[in-house]
């Protein structure tokens, strides 16, 4: 996909993963990258952002093995902007797909 | 790529980033390889899948962009006018320390190049007289001198092209917060 679509959206997709729970980055990073064709590291840059917007707060919390983790935490104000969001992608998504479609496309023709 | 030789590339790409930014980077990197390792992955592979660090840099460095822009959006709502304390600051702090400190230091440069040229024209007039034959005694000495010459010009110029470089940059920062400044006074927030 064109990455200037993908680059706008994926913080959508961040704030989602976020909504299901607290997590930290490398866990982030595989979800994100097993599901979106992106480098691993893309998700790091965008949490800083997020962060520094204020719709995710961060916390260290200690690990079984190894060193404490930063985990994410999805805020009220990132949990109403995940829902205005998503029902605009998703408004968005369903026009552009009617465009798109061949069926719509082939009728139109006629 | 391994871990060590990764976060030596992408701290490198941050450039000029604050220092605390970039250890906080840096720090989660680090911690992505850890978790990585300790699921038994190797660390070239876990370096091949967090992408290039240069592409990884600029992203980064985007979101600090984007903080900015924040910042001065933030700036211009609470805009009322421009700030005449902040105009005030700008004329005196130049009149009496800023434009003075740039003079000095571009003096320093000029007064650079012309020990330099001096320099090349002493090697010039020595190496033209053994040449010519006119300078006989004392050639070995007159070598060694020369020897010497030739380092203080390398050294001059090595110096030159750093002096230039840091001038034109720190010229170019500090015309930038004097223009912050100007036009939206000196609070911070």
């Amino acid at each position: 996909m064109n990455s200037q679509i993908k680059k706008g959206i994926l913080d959508l997709c961040v704030l989602a993963l976020l909504e299901k729970g607290d997590s930290y980055g490398y866990d982030l990073a595989g979800n994100l990258a097993r599901k979106v064709e992106v480098a691993d590291g893309t998700v790091y840059p965008i949490l800083r952002k997020l962060a520094s917007e204020g719709v995710v707060s961060t916390y260290l919390q200690e690990s079984q093995n190894g060193p404490p983790r930063k985990y994410y935490h999805l805020t009220e104000a990132g949990r109403n902007k995940l829902n205005a969001d998503r029902d605009e992608w998703l408004k968005f998504c369903g026009e552009v797909n009617d465009i798109l479609s061949k069926e719509t496309g082939g009728k139109a023709d006629e | 790529m391994n871990k060590t030789e990764y976060v030596t590339k992408l701290t490198n790409e941050l450039g000029h980033m604050p220092y605390g930014d970039v250890k906080d980077i840096i720090q989660s990197i680090e911690e992505h390889f850890d978790e990585g390792i300790s699921e038994g992955r190797s660390e070239d592979e876990i370096a091949a899948s967090l992408g290039d660090p240069k592409e990884l840099a600029a992203e980064f460095k985007d979101g600090v962009k984007f903080k900015q822009i924040m910042k001065k959006r933030k700036m211009s709502d609470n805009f009322k006018g421009p700030d005449g304390r902040g105009r005030i600051f700008v004329i005196v702090f130049n009149a009496f320390v800023g434009i003075e400190c740039w003079l000095i230091l571009l003096f320093a440069i000029i007064a650079a190049f012309c020990c330099l040229a001096a320099d090349l024209a002493f090697i010039g007039l020595i190496v033209a007289g053994l040449i010519t034959g006119v300078l006989t005694e004392f050639i070995v000495p007159f070598i060694f001198l020369i020897l010497t010459m030739i380092c203080v010009a390398v050294f001059l110029v090595a110096l030159l092209i750093l002096g230039i470089k840091y001038y034109a940059k720190g010229l170019k920062s500090y015309i930038r917060w004097n223009k912050n400044v100007w036009n939206y006074g000196l609070g911070e927030d």
